[in-house]
């Protein structure tokens, strides 16, 4: 696979979006924004339309409308008047409709789009690459720098407000950082997939332990290994890569509440097994 | 080094100091105003006991002392700050909030949860250094919760939770602690337990409180001042004469033998604005 030029650049761009999504994951899980990953994944949509109408880079305008979705949930669901889970709905399903309505008007709908709804990373080139590694670099920079801001925000925002932590600058930041984050998969998944991505090895990670260097480790691990596995069976068998990483991300999940020390499964076949074999 | 000179510069020389000075501050929230008219003030290590029914305005005077909400008119000055100074003193204001609605499984211990008090202290894109892991573990065994560090906090009991709680607001250079409503959700003993605790830390450490309830008696107890708001200040003076006045009933409109009767047992707390 590495002997290809293309498939280089799929396991470095898959390896780039794995570790961003990956530890993304951990704060869509614990802040609650599993929903808010998905109105924003399907608002891309409508961004990927206007590109294509508009003969520009797709990506460049799902990612200016992703980010202004991201701070439209903000804004509006700050405001106070309407719940966050309200918010996304409304814009989520506006932004999909206003994109098949332009994909119409405009004659757009060809294999182009299809790649976007469901990814292409073998169709990458290093220009893209390139591209999504300094934006995977901004991500996982935020992400790391201000991590103890956004676990303290995460856990209990109305103390870290009175204990000085810059809330708003923090939520804001969290949710232009998943809409980053959510833009730059759609090449590994499609925007169909993409929640899977920000979701899945985040709760993966929830499943083995209640520390979080464990969770965000674990979910880290469960991202690069389904990648890899996936790119690589989608090398050998005609599979689509993205759907087969999604898949082996959630056998891992499975796995991760098979093991979960808290349920205790595991530990229930053992003693059984050895109960059988006293008798 | 410079920031922690001004709070200090304050409280320098003969005291006691005015903590917090409140005149006319008027806020409005949403269109409706919740605080009216409000001024008073208060010394340094005081324990003043915040009371008034539900929606009374109790939280939102917190939230004003801590610059969190500025006041539609009048002024607010905490350690002789205004607000927009106090913002960057926050590390000297302890905060425990009302009923911590936190999600049981997220995956942090004791430890980490204290830790998140520090943040001020340790200040943005810096990590924790080893200062600030003594501070976590000495706020730890001050509330005593030692032994317990790597314990998950949602495996705690309600109890434990607070202490942890206040053990957050005590791992930064506090001298101010504002608890809003901490107590509620505990039984009896877990609630004396608490407030004992607390008073001792208070005179051992000489820290002043602040403490918003609509649990008179348990104040009453425990308290040098009381005020009582209901949307404008109706009472500001010591617990017997905040309970012995007959504006009190003004400001619950209703009986407050009926307040002291039902005050036997707890009062389920949230609510407040």
């Amino acid at each position: 696979m590495l002997a290809f030029g293309f498939g280089q650049r799929a396991l470095i761009g898959g390896l780039l979006i794995a570790t961003t999504c990956s530890i993304m994951s951990f704060f869509v899980i614990v802040r609650r924004l599993a929903f808010a990953g998905m109105g924003i994944s399907h608002a891309a949509f409508g961004g990927v339309a206007i590109g294509i109408a508009a003969g520009v880079n797709p990506i460049v305008t799902a990612g200016a409308f992703c980010v202004g979705v991201a701070g439209g949930i903000g804004w509006l669901s700050r405001k106070g008047r309407l719940h966050e889970d309200a918010v996304i709905g409304i814009l989520f399903s506006a932004s999909m409709a206003f994109g098949v309505v332009l994909i119409a008007v405009a004659h757009a709908y060809n294999q182009d789009l299809l790649s976007y709804l469901f990814g292409s990373i073998l169709a990458m080139t290093w220009a893209d690459v390139t591209i999504l590694a300094v934006l995977s670099v901004l991500a996982v920079a935020f992400l790391i720098f201000f991590f103890k801001e956004l676990l303290f925000f995460s856990f209990d925002e109305e103390t870290a407000a009175a204990s000085g932590v810059p809330v708003r600058f923090v939520y804001y930041g969290l949710l232009i950082t998943m809409a980053l984050t959510i833009v730059i998969s759609i090449k590994l998944v499609g925007i169909i997939l993409i929640s899977a991505l920000i979701v899945i090895p985040g709760a993966t990670g929830l499943q083995v332990s209640r520390n979080y260097r464990v969770v965000v480790l674990v979910s880290l691990a469960s991202g690069l290994v389904s990648t890899i596995a996936g790119l690589y069976l989608s090398f050998r068998l005609p599979v689509a890569s993205g759907a087969t990483i999604v898949l082996i991300m959630f056998g891992l999940f499975l796995l991760g509440v098979l093991v979960s020390p808290r349920r205790g499964y595991m530990q229930r076949i053992k003693r059984k097994t050895k109960a059988s074999g006293e008798i | 080094m410079k920031r922690a000179c001004k709070v200090a510069e304050y409280f320098n020389g003969s005291g006691p100091h005015t903590l917090i000075e409140m005149q006319n501050v008027w806020v409005s929230l949403g269109g409706h105003t919740v605080l009216e008219d409000i001024t008073f003030s208060l010394e340094e290590k005081m324990f003043l006991g915040v009371i008034g029914p539900n929606g009374a305005g109790k939280t939102t005077l917190l939230r004003v002392m801590l610059g969190l909400l500025r006041p539609d008119r009048g002024s607010v000055r905490v350690m002789g700050m205004s607000p927009d100074e106090l913002k960057h003193e926050l590390h000297h204001i302890g905060y425990v909030p009302q009923a911590v609605m936190f999600d049981p499984i997220f995956p942090v211990s004791v430890f980490d949860v204290v830790m998140m008090g520090r943040i001020c202290c340790i200040g943005p894109l810096r990590f924790a250094a080893k200062k600030d892991k003594d501070a976590v573990a000495e706020s730890i065994r001050m509330v005593g919760l030692d032994g317990l560090e790597s314990r998950p906090i949602g495996e705690l009991s309600g109890g434990q939770q607070k202490r942890a709680f206040l053990a957050r607001a005590l791992c930064m250079e506090t001298r101010i602690l504002m608890l809003d409503e901490p107590t509620s959700g505990l039984d009896i003993p877990a609630q004396s337990q608490f407030m004992d605790l607390l008073t001792e830390l208070k005179e051992r450490l000489g820290l002043s409180v602040i403490f918003v309830s609509h649990d008179v008696n348990v104040l009453a107890r425990y308290a040098d001042e009381m005020v009582c708001i209901n949307r404008s200040m109706h009472l500001h003076g010591k617990p017997e004469e905040v309970i012995g006045s007959d504006r009190l009933k003004d400001a619950y409109r209703c009986e407050f033998d009926f307040l002291v009767g039902a005050g036997g047992h707890h009062h389920e707390g949230g609510g407040g604005r």
